[in-house]
This record gives structure tokens, C-alpha cells and sequence, in this order.
């Protein structure tokens, strides 16, 4: 279980909030933790996808893109906070995600 | 209800340029978009020349799709969705004021483009890249459609055969609204080698702009294009509710399949002279009033032989005194868009009474000896205008179209 920090979480949503603002072409001004990511940016669910590799990547975590996907379908994420605490809850469980669901 | 369907807007991405205006003024002017291949090195292959749309397209789609969706788009899909907002705005449709249940997209598709041309192909977008329903499903969602949505497949007939597909959806009160069009390109080594191997494009690769001369007797075969074309048809209730211009009235087609050969048409243009009767009957036209063909004209040996006895065959005496052009003389064969882009040609002829010429025509072949409207374009009545479709595996398709 990795240790998280104040400072993960503000890694991590820097990494989300460039990426939303780069993907989809707006300010990272006009990005909060409120904003819906399909309806408000026009993104897709393979974001989430995408994301999750330059997390795994990023903090070396052993994680199947399948357990996350049992999870996200019990937790859907709606928002860019949804996102970036699910991402959280990845970082710090890995694969033993799925007992939190 | 009339039953009446309507053409409100088009859009065009060309090898002429990157809208209608440009487009149809070229056209008009009798000017080729052929030249030298830049795709990819053509030095090789037997034919070097095609009617590609202008390099500035590659910044000018920015203006009409955000990265992330043009990341999951070929050229070609992207071709799609330019010409298809461009026929939006042109037909001054404003989804959010009609019933988006009643809205729909089809598209003729032969193939997505996702060719060794296609240079950021990655795992992750290889799939939309592929999907042949990809066109139609960007379009729909790009302005959140929810009628009917789907993609046809009938080789050079299918943007034609989307035509009928909306005229039938109208009619049938199942839509009020259709967005219908298509887009393609095979300027890739690969396909250019294929068709090549059926000595079915032209070799005459200097000067580009002379090799398609369709009904010419030194034609020797096709000459590739690429680009898209979207009409927007709506039942005329729908039009006059909104107060728009309507350019034509889609008064009906005919669309038949030869069962004869996967690549040459049925002998003497028998399949393609039944073809046109069935649109004749069909949209109530008696073969008097036709003024304007737009032929399928290839610049092939068979084609162009074909389409001119098919002609014959079906307007006797009076085949001499209707104007029959080729659009690919200047634009090249579009193939899955080649049904839409002329369809837009003829209804742009039907509203302006332009008749658009035959370039090329500088030896005509002694056997053809229809009006083909040689080298420039044409101020003519145009009340009824066919536009003809032909594609391999015996795909046929007329259209006509009626002034409003």
C-alpha cells in the first residue's frame, strides 16, 4: 500500500487538470473539480484510460486495467474530483481496489 | 404532407478547394484538380497523378474539430465532418430548435481512409480510425442526432445510394431532417497498385490536369479524386417552416444491381439503361423533360461506352439533344463521395441553370456522339437533371432531381 501524501494528491490532479486542458482544448482556468468531464469538456471515457497508464507509469503500480474497470462500473466518475479521487483510491490500493467496492 | 424531399444545403471539400463556393466557381470555369500525387511517393507506381484536396487542409479541419475527436479521425472521416457542418450552416439549420429524434445522418463509406497514408495511427485509435460507421457517428454526434444513423457501402454508387436512403426516410415520415453525404480516398501506394493491376486507372501522367477525359477516344481509365460531399434533404414541410432556400427537389430514384460482374458493367448498358427508367418512373418524369445528365463518366473504356448506349437505349432520338457532363473530368472519381459531390453538381445546376462541362473532350470518340458539353460550362434551362452512380460489383444508381 503506498504511502499518499498531500503532496500525491496535488501531483496528481496538476497531471489531470494539464491533461483535460490539453485533450480538450480549454484553459486549465475554466477546470475545477465540479467540472463534468462528457458534458462540460466534451471528453470520452478512454481519458480515464489514457490517464490511468501515465498513473501507472508515473507511481509503478500493478494494477489489471480490469480491476478497474470492475470498480469504475460500481463507482462511475462523473467529474474531475470523481477522477482524481479514484485515481487516489488506485494509488494507494492497487489491485486490492476491488475490496473497497 | 406533401411527401415532398428537399435539397437546403451542401458542402464540399475538393480537390478544386476546401468549400462549395470554390468548388462549384472552379467547376463553373472548367479548371482540373488534378496534379502530381504528394500523399506519398508515387515515383514508382504506374500512375503518379490524382485530384487531391488542397494541402491546407491539414490546419484549415482545426477549425471545425477539436484535437481529441481529430485524433480519433482519419483525414478522410475528417473530410466528412467539415463538409458535413459546412452543409449545416449553409442549410441555416438550427438543431437546437428541431426535434433531434427527427434528425439523421447517413453516409456512403467504401473505406475510412485508414491507409499507409494515415501517419498517427496508434493502438488506441486504429479502431474509430477503421469503423466504417465512423462518418455518420461523428456527425450525429457532433450535433447529439438521435434518429436513424448508419453508414452504406456500395462502392462508387454508395454516397448516391445514402441519397435514396434519405429520400426514403423522409418519405416514410421516419425522419425531417437527413444529413446525407460521403467521403473518401485511395490516394495510397497499396490501392493505386490495385487498381492499376485492373488497368482501370489512367497511365497518362503528364500533364496531370489532361489524363481524365471521360467519352474522349484516347481515355485511358480513371483518375483518382478524394473528398467529401454532404446535402442536407428535409421534407419540404420542414424547409418552408423554417424558411429556408431549398436549391432542388429530390424527385426520386432508381437503384439496381446487374448480377453480372464484380468489376465490368452488364453489356451495352443494359443494366445502367434500366437504371435510369426506373427513376424516370419513379419520380413521376417522363424522358422528354429530362435537360441534364450528370453521367457517371469515368474516362474507362467500358464506362464511358456503356453509359452512352445506355443512354441512347433509353432516350432514343432525344438522347442527342440532352447535355451530358462528367464532374470527374475536372475532380478526378471520388468514389464513395462521387454519388454525393455530383449530386450536389446537378442540384447546383438545376438552381443556378449552369451546366457544368466535360473537360478534356479535345478527340471525342467517333462511337460517342452524345452533347457532352465539351471544355465550358454552359447557361442552359435546367428543369430535371439525372445524376448517374455505377459501382463495381454492379451497384446502380440514378437520381433526379426537379427545379423548385
Amino acid at each position: 500500500m503506498a504511502q499518499i501524501t498531500e503532496n500525491t494528491r496535488n501531483e496528481v490532479k496538476e497531471v489531470v487538470y494539464d491533461f483535460f486542458a490539453d485533450e480538450c482544448e480549454v484553459d486549465v482556468s475554466e477546470i475545477s473539480d465540479q467540472t463534468n468531464i462528457i458534458k462540460d469538456l466534451d471528453g470520452d471515457s478512454l481519458m480515464f484510460l489514457e490517464l490511468i497508464e501515465v498513473f501507472k507509469k508515473k507511481y509503478s503500480l500493478e494494477i489489471e486495467l480490469k480491476t478497474i474497470g470492475k470498480y469504475a462500473v460500481k463507482n462511475p466518475v462523473q467529474t474531475i474530483g470523481e477522477l482524481i479521487d479514484m485515481q487516489m483510491l488506485i494509488i494507494e490500493h492497487e489491485d486490492r481496489i476491488l475490496e473497497l467496492a | 404532407m406533401s411527401g415532398k424531399v428537399v435539397v437546403t444545403g451542401m458542402g464540399i471539400v475538393s480537390s478544386l478547394g476546401l468549400d462549395l463556393e470554390t468548388t462549384w466557381r472552379g467547376l463553373v470555369a472548367g479548371r482540373s484538380g488534378v496534379n502530381y500525387i504528394t500523399l506519398f511517393d508515387a515515383s514508382e507506381n504506374q500512375t503518379r497523378i490524382a485530384g487531391e484536396i488542397p494541402a491546407e487542409f491539414s490546419e484549415h479541419y482545426k477549425l471545425y474539430i477539436k484535437k481529441r475527436a481529430a485524433g480519433q479521425m482519419t483525414r478522410v472521416t475528417k473530410m466528412c465532418i467539415v463538409a458535413a457542418k459546412d452543409a449545416v450552416r449553409h442549410a441555416g439549420i438550427d438543431f437546437g430548435q428541431m426535434d433531434k429524434t427527427r434528425c439523421s445522418v447517413i453516409m456512403g463509406v467504401v473505406n475510412t481512409g485508414n491507409s499507409s497514408v494515415e501517419i498517427d495511427t496508434t493502438p488506441q485509435n486504429t479502431v474509430f480510425k477503421s469503423m466504417s460507421n465512423a462518418m455518420s457517428a461523428w456527425v450525429s454526434l457532433d450535433y447529439q442526432l438521435m434518429g436513424p444513423n448508419y453508414a452504406i457501402n456500395t462502392a462508387c454508387a454508395s454516397s448516391a445510394y445514402a441519397l435514396a436512403g434519405g429520400y426514403d426516410m423522409i418519405r416514410n415520415d421516419q425522419a425531417d431532417v437527413v444529413i446525407v453525404g460521403g467521403a473518401d480516398s485511395i490516394i495510397n501506394k497499396e490501392e493505386i497498385e490495385g487498381f492499376n493491376a485492373l488497368y482501370a486507372l489512367s497511365v497518362q501522367n503528364d500533364p496531370p490536369e489532361k489524363a481524365s477525359k471521360p467519352f474522349a477516344a484516347d481515355r485511358d481509365g480513371f483518375v483518382i479524386g478524394e473528398g467529401a460531399g454532404v446535402i442536407i434533404l428535409e421534407s419540404e414541410e420542414s424547409a418552408l417552416r423554417r424558411g429556408a432556400t431549398i436549391y432542388s427537389e429530390l424527385a426520386g430514384y432508381g437503384l439496381s444491381s446487374e448480377g453480372y460482374n464484380i468489376m465490368a458493367p452488364m453489356k451495352d448498358g443494359e443494366g445502367m439503361a434500366f437504371t435510369i427508367n426506373k427513376a424516370l418512373k419513379s419520380s413521376g418524369v417522363a424522358m422528354e423533360e429530362v435537360d441534364y445528365i450528370n453521367a457517371h463518366g469515368t474516362s474507362t473504356e467500358l464506362n464511358d461506352r456503356y453509359e452512352t448506349l445506355a443512354i441512347k437505349r433509353v432516350f432514343g432520338d432525344r438522347a442527342s439533344q440532352i447535355a451530358v457532363s462528367s464532374t470527374k473530368s475536372m475532380l478526378g472519381h471520388t468514389i464513395g463521395a462521387a454519388g454525393t459531390i455530383e449530386g450536389i453538381v446537378t442540384s447546383l445546376s438545376v438552381y443556378h441553370d449552369i451546366i457544368t462541362p466535360t473537360i478534356n473532350l479535345f478527340h471525342p470518340d467517333p462511337d460517342l456522339d452524345l452533347d457532352f458539353v465539351p471544355h465550358v460550362s454552359r447557361n442552359q434551362k435546367v428543369n430535371i437533371a439525372l445524376s448517374n452512380s455505377f459501382g463495381f460489383g454492379g451497384h446502380n444508381a440514378t437520381l433526379v432531381f426537379r427545379k423548385y
